[in-house]
């Protein structure tokens, strides 16, 4: 593929100025790949950490629903849905963001209430609707956390996507563009160079003969 | 005079932008982890104006390795100096607490040379994955030029 040069003068200044942006360039393009492989190592280790969550988050419901079916099974589900309507607790989610090599990522977290819900009768209900209790709880915090590493990791997907453009905008239009406009600089100047000595040549024939 | 066209002027301000942001989300301070222990939203501001939230159970995790005296000696985040060129990064060092705080995270012993310890690859996915929210890259200077 033929590389579009710049259109600028073919003077020594341009070159100079080209030259200048051509390191600029070369110089960035370094930055860039560094950052680069930096956030792709962090998607990269965001990635398996979800698919790690996600498979926690799903045993754990499995798990809640399996004691939930067992605490149904020996209260009677009206008796439960009674309990459970009065039951109610506060939570508190807080939410902010970090910073991952430029890119802003979100950040939750659930903040940890010591405080256990008493609101069901202790009398009439079981162990194991504390422990159907307990376990959806434990579900509630996957369910962040997972939701911090989908948004994180979809965030991360646009920084690197947005990262590999300018790259290659820099691998296969700027930098060889650039190299290329100082070639045909090179090839200006010296094209000038041998008409400059043709030129002389050619004076100094006219001047030699009319002396002889 | 260069006649640029709009791309190309488009693609020079995008790489401005590119420096600019380099290492905007650094700290503007750092504080110490007995502070930040301390406060309600554990947090620091960075260059940029954008906030950094800390994680609370990371903190707990790191105020387990430590001893009190420690933890005031401690400042976070923890910076990782990132080297052009090259795969290994460095973790800066102002103190031996930092170097307590890499070699139980990494299970590994580490050596401070000249205020930095040198780490690699998987160690740094290791120290990333551990400690999210208190370690920071730095794009070294050096990359600057």
């Amino acid at each position: 593929m033929t590389q579009q040069t710049i259109k600028v003068r073919p003077t020594k200044i341009e070159l100079i100025r080209l030259r200048r942006r051509l390191s600029l360039a070369t110089r960035i393009q370094k930055i860039i790949k560094d950052r680069l492989s930096i956030l792709m190592l962090e998607f990269l280790q965001i990635a398996r950490e979800t698919v790690e969550a996600r498979q926690k988050m799903l045993d754990e419901f499995s798990m809640a629903y399996r004691s939930l079916s067992v605490a149904s099974g020996l209260h009677g589900y009206l008796a439960l849905e009674k309990e459970f309507q009065a039951s109610e607790k506060e939570l508190e989610l807080i939410s902010g963001s970090r910073n991952v090599a430029g890119a802003r990522v979100v950040s939750f977290e659930l903040k940890e209430d010591k405080t256990p819900v008493k609101s069901y009768s202790l009398v009439d209900t079981s162990a194991y609707v504390d422990q159907t209790r307990q376990l959806f709880e434990s579900c509630l915090r996957s369910m962040v956390a997972l939701a911090e590493l989908q948004s994180s990791l979809e965030l991360l997907g646009k920084e690197i996507n947005r990262t590999k453009r300018i790259l290659n905008a820099l691998d296969y239009l700027i930098i060889p563009g650039l190299k290329e406009t100082i070639k045909f600089l090179y090839m200006k100047f010296e094209e000038r160079d041998r008409e400059e000595k043709s030129r002389l040549k050619r004076v100094k024939a006219l001047l030699e003969q009319r002396g002889g | 005079m260069t006649d640029e066209s709009p791309y190309e002027r488009m693609l020079q301000e995008s790489l401005k932008d590119e420096l600019r942001l380099l290492n905007a989300h650094l700290p503007s301070e750092q504080k110490t982890l007995s502070d930040l222990l301390e406060e309600e939203y554990p947090h620091v501001t960075c260059n940029d104006g954008s906030t950094h939230l800390f994680k609370r159970n990371e903190l707990d995790y790191l105020s387990g390795l430590l001893t009190s005296d420690k933890q005031e000696s401690l400042l976070l985040p923890m910076i990782i100096e990132v080297n052009p060129g090259q795969n290994e990064m460095a973790v800066i060092c102002r103190n031996d607490v930092e170097k307590d705080v890499i070699r139980a995270v990494l299970d590994m012993p580490v050596t401070v040379d000249n205020g930095r310890i040198t780490i690699y690859g998987p160690q740094l996915s290791q120290l990333r994955k551990t400690l999210k929210t208190t370690t920071q890259y730095l794009f070294s200077p050096k990359i600057l030029g």
